[in-house]
């Protein structure tokens, strides 16, 4: 398991992972702005480029060969790209989304040589080859606009030389900035710079001023296109670095100003092109986060866990000392420092749960590229909405809500979203939206998908269910039009094809379901014929800790997690009547169905009849009452997992330890309705209604 | 991972130039058993068990080792052996499997024998009937008066793990 090499493998196949996801985003803003017929930014080209050309250096120091051959013709691409050789379209930029698959295809092979890849990737790099849209021909040089000397532009790289033609062209004026930088922060000065102008101008290079300061300020003359006026770019800059001169193009003034026509042999290191500056300064952002491994974490946890024990061994000594005179006040002393320690010791449980935490955007943006992806595969135009990307959840619920909300994306787009065609007819914009929402609702995480398509048809539901043999015809005219939409998460419905095409909606939704609801999570549907569709996924923030009823059946102690309880209330036998071979009670004139835990698990011992409780738990729309022998209150419990031995036992979430090494099971809610309901008699639940 | 379980398993003692393995000699139900020295974490003074309902029957429960989770496994029943005397569950061994600790519950803990490698009959040899997570038996000097005694070699890499 700690392997070294394994270890060093790991980190390259995070980094790996990292600049692939980076890669992602960066292609599709570069997506938008194309499909908006904005202007390429030049500075997210360099972006992409280098992440790119990071991946193509570490593929190849970890063998990853077939990754490094697809990062190598990527680079050629991008490069003419960055160069002004080739031009942006639709081919390259669909060659582009392809490598990001392409790369995550070949990250985890088993064999990152495998010969049985060979081919594809060979192929794969012809294809990209053979990508490339030249330039429109020059009419003329637009350099010869501006009578540049010659000495200057021998000294800029061919890049700049490109983006200096492209900014002309654009229409750009040029200026020049001359500015004395502090020697000992030229790094900081340069990059606050280069901050004020991103947005309003480009800088085309930096070159040293004849007339270059003092010992410890250095003179540059800052080469920038921009579309701002002079008077304009001259508030934006001078009170801040210095002087902002127009350069005047040849018609106008036949030379230059000295600074710019004639340059001293320039010292290398002086001359900082932009590309390795900005990379200078993403690789000191990063270095101010750390890549952890998760069990690293759990580690941790469960060290705070063995303080807590510590700590209430230390209590119970104080405590058995306290009624001593002798040391009363030092036992005060301790008590009080004891207090002290288990507040740290909380502050250390926070501290180490929010290291857990990371943003929704991480998967938000795996789903943007789903969106692209189907959106093109149906020809259907979807913008996608995204709000609360920074909301943050635990980080094994981040990975573990990946592919049901990629389900729930592409069904908004398969069967949600309308073609524009009919969009127009229902008078809705061509475009359809689809907003992906993330906020937090008290201890939860709330993520809506909603889309403005068609909205899906409860009676159809309703007839597929019945079609199927899922629901019994004289059921079906008590249902609610909720209890019809809901249908959609039944196995059996969802899986046919055929009734999907009917309904418009649902492969696999109960899939969906179940895995929301085994993070301890919640699922609804809302949806309005020809308005759309919302559904609401509930989440705990973490898996790791949860508030649980304590309950005890037969002698055991048992945690039930809070968030599936409704209420408690006296077990009544006199009052249990059995429907269908079930035990049912009422509750307000409601039928409540109910699960004796003693007799589900085989235990022997429980209470007889009297001082009984049924425990009612809520999952969803489903209400399921369990009968205990005991409460014993409310309790913040740890949760852990049961080991590998035991993953095949269902009904437990885990287990904790709720102090003095007393460890009760955690009941997993879900699976217990899901067990209870299920099977051959999940319509069941539906006729228990009055 | 690892190329062989069993040569991992029953590695050298590295202070032994013979090869001998370091074995901890333990009691339960009617025999003796041998663990690898190097597998055993820990030997413990049984914590409460909470039993878990619907495990299989070799399973006794769980425990809180510090905090940890620990499934409680019965031997004899992970064998699959007869037992007469009901186990008294004295002693529990945290046992490494490879993939996390197991705890093992027996009835008293001997002592650790350092076992030549001629000692040790590997289960291949033998009858193919034995359990899969018994490696072989080995042969010990048991007391001053000589006499030997059987040791059945457990295999902990195989007990739910591997």
């Amino acid at each position: 398991m700690s392997d070294p090499r394994d270890n060093v493998q790991q980190e390259f196949l995070a980094e790996a992972q990292e600049l692939v996801e980076a890669l992602s985003r960066d292609l599709l803003l570069l997506d938008e702005a194309h499909r908006r017929e904005e202007r390429t930014d030049p500075a997210l080209i360099n972006e992409i480029f280098r992440s790119v050309h990071t991946l193509k250096g570490i593929a190849g120091m970890f063998g990853y060969k077939h990754v490094g051959a697809v990062a190598h013709a990527l680079e050629d691409l991008l490069d003419d790209l960055r160069l002004g050789r080739t031009m942006l379209g639709q081919e390259l930029l669909d060659a582009l989304f392809d490598s990001v698959e392409r790369f995550q295809k070949l990250l985890v092979l088993d064999d990152p040589q495998s010969p049985l890849e060979d081919a594809g990737v060979q192929a794969y790099i012809a294809a990209l080859r053979s990508i490339g849209i030249a330039p429109s021909a020059e009419v003329g040089d637009p350099l010869d606009k501006y009578s540049i000397d010659a000495a200057v532009l021998s000294v800029l790289t061919e890049y700049e030389e490109h983006r200096l033609r492209a900014c002309i062209r654009e229409g750009l004026q040029l200026y020049r900035l001359r500015a004395a930088f502090d020697l000992t922060a030229i790094d900081d000065s340069i990059e606050s710079l280069r901050a004020d102008a991103r947005d309003e101008a480009e800088i085309i290079t930096y070159l040293p001023s004849m007339e270059g300061g003092n010992d410890d300020t250095i003179e540059l003359v800052v080469l920038l296109a921009s579309r701002l006026s002079e008077r304009d770019l001259k508030t934006l800059f001078e009170a801040r670095y210095g002087v902002v001169e127009r350069i005047a193009e040849r018609t106008h003034l036949q030379t230059l100003p000295p600074q710019l026509t004639s340059i001293p042999a320039a010292p290398p290191s002086m001359h900082a092109p932009t590309g390795e500056d900005a990379s200078q300064a993403s690789a000191r952002s990063v270095a101010n986060s750390v890549r952890v491994d998760i069990r690293k974490l759990d580690h941790l946890m469960n060290v705070v866990g063995e303080l807590a024990l510590v700590r209430s061994a230390v209590t119970r000594i104080v405590d058995r000392f306290q009624v001593e005179s002798p040391y009363r006040q030092s036992m005060m002393d301790l008590d009080r420092i004891g207090r002290t320690f288990e507040r740290q010791l909380s502050e250390l449980r926070t501290g180490i749960l929010d290291v857990r935490m990371v943003p929704l955007g991480q998967v938000f943006n795996k789903l943007a590229r789903i969106v692209r992806q189907a959106a093109r595969e149906h020809d259907k135009q979807v913008r996608l909405v995204v709000t609360g990307a920074d909301t943050e959840v635990d980080k094994l619920i981040v990975e573990e809500l990946t592919d049901p909300l990629m389900h729930l994306v592409r069904n908004a787009i398969d069967h949600g979203i309308e073609p524009a065609s009919h969009r127009q007819v229902a008078d809705k914009p061509n475009e359809g939206t689809l907003a992906l929402n993330a906020y937090h609702k008290g201890s939860s995480v709330v993520i809506e998908v909603e889309d403005d398509g068609s909205g899906m048809n409860p009676h159809k539901l309703r007839d597929a269910a019945i079609a199927r043999g899922l629901l019994s015809p004289d059921v079906s005219d008590e249902l609610s039009r909720q209890e019809m939409l809901n249908l959609v998460f039944l196995p059996g419905l969802s899986t046919s094809a055929e009734v999907t095409d009917m309904s418009g909606r649902g492969v696999g939704m109960d899939v969906v379901k179940t895995n929301i609801l085994r993070m301890g999570g919640m699922i609804s549907i809302a949806s309005e014929r020809d308005i759309g569709t919302k559904i609401t996924i509930t989440l705990p923030i973490t898996l790791a800790i949860i508030r649980a009823l304590i309950v005890i059946v037969a002698g055991r102690t048992f945690a039930l997690p809070i968030t599936a309880v409704r209420e408690a209330i006296p077990y009544m036998p006199s009052q249990v009547r059995t429907i269908q071979g079930r035990e049912v009670i009422s509750l307000r004139g409601e039928t409540l169905a109910i699960c004796d835990l003693a007799r589900l698990f085989g235990f022997r011992g429980a209470k007889n009849q009297g001082g009984r409780f049924v425990v009612v738990g809520a999952m969803g729309n489903r209400e399921l009452g369990f009968v205990v022998d005991e409460l014993h209150g409310q309790q913040d419990v740890f949760i852990k997992s049961l080991g590998k031995s035991l993953s095949s036992v269902s009904g437990f979430a885990g287990a904790t330890d709720l102090g003095d090494q007393q460890v009760a099971l955690v009941l997993d809610a879900p699976a217990l309705f899901a067990e209870y309901f299920d099977g051959a008699e999940r319509v069941r639940a539906l006729e228990s209604r009055p | 991972m690892i190329p062989s379980r069993r040569k991992a398993t029953l590695a050298p003692d590295p202070t032994s130039e013979t090869g001998a393995v370091a074995v901890l000699a333990v009691v339960t139900g009617d025999e003796v058993y041998g663990f690898p020295l190097s597998a055993v974490r820990e030997i413990l003074v049984p914590p409460p068990i909470a039993e878990v309902p619907r495990a299989p029957e070799s399973v006794i429960g769980v425990i809180s080792v510090r905090g940890q989770i620990i499934t409680l496994l019965d031997l004899p029943k992970v064998l699959n052996l007869d037992v007469d005397q009901g186990p008294t569950y004295g002693r529990v061994l945290l046992v490494d499997n490879g993939e996390e600790l197991i705890g093992v519950a027996v009835d008293r803990v001997i002592q650790v024998y350092r076992m030549e490698p001629e000692h040790i009959e590997y289960a291949s040899a033998m009858s193919a009937e034995l359990s899969e997570y018994v490696v072989g038996v080995g042969r010990v000097a048991a007391g001053p008066k000589g006499g030997e005694r059987m040791l059945i070699l457990i295999d902990p890499v195989s007990l739910f793990g591997g």
